[in-house]
């Protein structure tokens, strides 16, 4: 940032030069609202590229305005950009009070368009958990901030105590999780391993609903998911944090970064463990196994021109589980890549990468001390994107793109051990124009190329946002899918002696179309949105009971149809206080004798409220946030073999609440006391959804940021 | 860029990195009394118990082992010797017409330090309809089929399988066992494993000292 704005000065001081015969000199000072100086605001001509100012230590700036300008344009990150008139200007003079971008409008976001946008711009709603509200929730992992800050998700086991997600009806291999725009490899169960998504160095995690497979492909059919990384700011910093909390968990963590030049680089570390423990009463499951993870993730930019970048990432994550006296689980993931991306000139970029992912599963077994490799997935991803701006402003975006990817899969569920791989190529395009203050739309399209069984599949998109003022109104069809994966096609799994499971090779990928509908209304203080959905989706998989084969197999299931509506208001006032509610009611609608019956709770609920102040040397936050989930009934087979005989079963309403205390002691050193599970919520019975609380617990994190420590302030 | 990236996709790493760090799992190839020591009567017994429908005899004084094919309704085929000492089905045991105690020793070495046999009462086989699974073919159905068959309860403790969760936790007691052979011999048992090396469970290996002599 600091190199930009060192650019930009440059660039202001040449153009004052370039332009001084024939302009004013408009002078003042960039203040907040408490009257602290803003530094760094840049301060540009409306309808003009080449003159900048940047505001200096105390705040002050001068530019040269040339004749015939209108208007000033006041602009800095975490505060609301300001257009204000030049004839506000008096004796050469303009002093500007900036306010605090307190519902975060001006977060860029890419998930929706693949391109850069404003949150409140952006033609695909777009929902943003930024790095702020990953403090305030302290929240130890993705799915546990995912399901404090949106109602409609749901974390719960399998078999044998894995994850297992259901957002809106939509399980984990139809929600696309990525990482800075990267898939992630392997799965258990139909989920990637969420405890690889932790949340060290996430600046922020976009979420849009709904299919997207017209810009990432397979399994974004019920929304995508996209965790994207902070990088360094500041010419160094170093944090350390550690958390220790109920069964003995514990969170060490911290990162090294620094900018030197046109080097820039980010390096995290993070190990956590927590004791397995014994649930109170009795339930589908009777513990939870504990275990520990670490991961370290490196980040390096390089810069050598101005519009031209490389980075390159590398990855390391472990974790073991505890799952039995005699035995641990172990997964570990391998991963790294190349990015460069160009920016060409105004209207032109282009971007290629190199991506590389292997997600391994393993047994130790302690009696002999092995550590026996049954599971390997490994992706190797080549993308290139172009992008292009079209019309007279460039208003009109135009993205080309294409990905390569080969999949190898090596697994204890394939006969002997076995392997297969699978080469997966698509290409796609999107045009996203302006067609009017007002009108925005955009259209896409995207073919996908399965090697193993020669599949193809097209996804399309067409949206349109209308903005009135403070309204956003947006609808949109777009489709989705998700191919038949190698485990799904070849398996061939002896299930504990009891049964086989085997795969079908002549599976059709699942679809799914997706109309939304939605209305957004955004204030400095307040922004609310309502939406309605409806997905029509076919062909899922699951697995079947095969009477000829006397086994399961993946099959087909006939279509279904989800359909809801989210309803989400958020506040935040200048003097500290905060609120926010968020509800959603889904309907799925599965036919009786499908296999799969469904068990989404029709109504969730989130809620936070909060109150924070700050002055020089100590702040606080004091966060209440909460989740309700509605009861459940529904079918459930008597029998795994037929599809007939069903009993009623309910799962319980529930509601989990957690107060966090935030306090800025003193310079980057923060200090979190976190009560858990506050309204003390004991289940009867441990449900395989039910969470796997013993009643109020409490934590205590701690964080320091060293570099702050030395600023002068 | 794409050059390079299309060289890296044809290194060997395709397949993925790191292979080193992980062991190789042995293959299964020996089976039955795999270590013996004839200086302290002690050895390692490993067999294959995976299949529902096989009983795996053991016969300390010959160091052999015989299996047979079990029936649904009970009959075995297959030769078994005469004089065989322990039998293994799965996780189920049964005697030949011996008797077993559970110990509160966690290795031989300290029960043969203590230098005498248990106290207490030995348990007998007992006959049962519903203990030795050999069809599981329906369970998903609700219906488990089992032979009518000898079973020593005490010994079978060795292992507990918990089937109230899913899937099943196992625990071994790890305890030595003393088996009271019917020819009045003893042989103190100790299961120290369930599975092999790539955790397939139903690979039993049994450490024991036979015969006991104090």
């Amino acid at each position: 940032m600091k190199r930009i704005i060192f650019l930009l000065v440059v660039l202001s001081l040449a153009a004052q030069s370039l332009f001084a015969s024939a302009s004013v000199t408009v002078t003042g000072a960039v203040r907040d609202s408490r009257g602290e100086p803003l530094s760094g605001t840049v301060v540009t001509v409306v309808g003009n590229d080449r003159l900048y100012a940047v505001a200096g230590d105390d705040g002050r700036y001068t530019i040269s305005v040339p004749d015939g300008a209108a208007m000033l344009r006041f602009h800095l990150l975490g505060y609301l950009t300001q257009d204000i008139s030049l004839e506000k200007v008096k004796d050469n003079l303009l002093n500007v009070v900036l306010e605090e971008d307190l519902m975060n409008l001006e977060t860029v976001v890419v998930t929706g368009t693949r391109t850069p946008r404003l949150l409140k711009e952006s033609p695909i709603l777009t929902r943003v958990i930024t790095d702020l509200d990953i403090q305030r929730v302290d929240a130890l992992n993705i799915g546990d901030l995912l399901e404090s800050e949106l109602p409609g998700i749901e974390f719960s086991y399998a078999m044998d105590q894995q994850v297992t997600l259901n957002m809106q009806g939509f399980g984990g291999n139809s929600v696309l999780f990525l990482v800075d725009g990267e898939r992630i490899a392997g799965e258990t169960l139909d989920n990637i391993d969420y405890n690889r998504l932790n949340l060290d160095n996430v600046q922020r995690v976009e979420i849009v609903k709904g299919a997207a497979s017209s810009l990432y492909g397979s399994n974004a059919v019920g929304g995508v998911i996209n965790l994207i990384s902070a990088g360094a700011t500041e010419p160094w910093s170093v944090n350390v944090n550690a958390r220790y909390g109920a069964h003995n968990e514990q969170r060490y963590g911290g990162s090294v970064g620094f900018q030197a030049g046109k080097l820039n680089s980010m390096t995290n570390a993070q190990y956590t463990s927590i004791d397995s423990y014994s649930m109170p009463s009795e339930g589908d499951y009777s513990t939870f196994y504990g275990g520990y993870n670490w991961s370290v993730k490196e980040r390096l930019q390089y810069e050598p021109l101005d519009g031209l970048k490389f980075t390159a990432r590398a990855g390391y994550f472990f974790r073991e589980r505890d799952l039995q006296s005699d035995t641990r689980d172990r997964y570990r993931d391998f991963s790294g890549g190349l990015r460069g991306e160009w920016d060409i000139n105004d209207r032109n970029r282009l971007e290629l990468s190199y991506g590389f992912d292997q997600y391994d599963k393993s047994d130790y077994l302690l009696f002999n001390e092995t550590d026996v490799r049954d599971y390997s997935n490994v992706q190797h991803v080549v993308r290139g994107v172009y992008t292009y701006s079209l019309g007279k402003e460039g208003q009109h975006t135009m993205i080309l793109g294409g990905d390569y990817m080969r999949d190898y899969l090596m697994s204890y569920q394939f006969e002997g051990n076995g392997y297969y791989v699978q080469h997966t190529a698509d290409v796609f395009g999107q045009i996203e124009a302006k067609l009017s203050e007002r009108w925005h739309l955009i259209g896409g399209l995207r073919y996908d190329f399965f090697s193993q069984k020669r599949l193809s599949h097209f996804s399309p998109k067409l949206s349109l946002m209308y903005s009135l003022k403070n309204w956003s109104f947006r609808g949109s069809y777009s489709g989705g899918f998700r191919a038949p994966t190698l485990k799904e096609m070849y398996m061939s799994f002896d299930m504990a002696s009891i049964f086989m499971i085997y795969g079908n090779p002549d599976l059709e990928p699942e679809s799914s179309e997706n109309l939304s509908v939605s209305a957004e209304y955004n204030w400095k203080y307040l922004s609310a949105s309502v939406s309605g959905f409806y997905n029509f989706v076919d062909n899922r998989i699951t697995t079947v009971w095969n009477e000829e084969l006397g086994g399961m197999m993946y099959t087909n299931m006939s279509p279904l149809q989800v359909r809801g509506v989210d309803v989400s208001v958020s506040t935040r006032l200048p003097f500290g206080l905060g609120a926010r509610l968020a509800y959603t009611f889904t309907d799925e609608a599965i036919r009786a004798g499908e296999p799969l019956l469904s068990q989404t709770r029709p109504h969730s609920a989130t809620a936070r409220i909060e109150y924070g102040k700050s002055w020089k040397n100590y702040g606080f936050n004091v966060a209440l946030s909460g989740r309700v989930l509605s009861a459940v009934t529904t079918e459930v087979y008597t029998s795994a073999t037929n599809y007939e005989d069903t009993e009623t079963q309910t799962y319980p309403a529930y509601t989990i609440w957690k107060l966090t205390v935030s306090q800025d002691i003193w310079r980057g050193i923060q200090l979190n006391v976190i009560v858990d599970n506050l309204f003390n919520y004991r289940p009867d019975y441990y449900y395989s959804s039910t969470p796997s609380t013993v009643g109020t617990t409490a934590a205590v994190s701690l964080s320091m940021n060293i570099e702050e420590f030395f600023n002068k302030k | 860029m794409l050059p390079a990236g299309a060289a890296l996709l044809s290194l060997p790493s395709c397949n993925g990195l790191f292979e080193g760090i992980y062991d190789e799992p042995m293959a299964d190839t020996e089976f039955g009394f795999t270590k013996v020591d004839q200086a302290t009567s002690s050895g390692t017994i490993y067999i294959d118990a995976t299949s529902y429908t096989k009983w795996t005899y053991i016969d300390f004084e010959t160091f052999s082992i015989d299996t047979t094919v079990i029936a649904e309704d009970g009959t075995e085929t297959g030769e078994v010797m005469e004089g065989w000492d322990l039998a293994v089905h799965r996780y189920d045991t049964k005697t030949n017409g011996g008797a077993v105690i559970e110990t509160e020793f966690t290795s031989l070495d300290e029960f043969l330090a203590s230098g005498r046999l248990p106290d207490g009462e030995y348990v007998e086989d007992v006959w049962t309809e519903d203990r030795i699974t050999v069809d599981m073919s329906q369970m998903m159905d609700g219906i488990i089929l089992y032979a009518p068959s000898w079973y020593n309860p005490e010994l079978s403790k060795w292992l507990n399988v918990d089937t109230s969760t899913m899937p099943p936790v196992y625990t071994m007691s790890g305890k030595v066992y003393v088996l009271m052979t019917q020819d009045g011999k003893a042989a103190a048992l100790q299961l120290t494993n369930y599975m092999n090396d790539s955790k397939v469970k139903g690979f039993m290996t049994i450490d024991y000292v036979y015969p006991v002599e104090f």
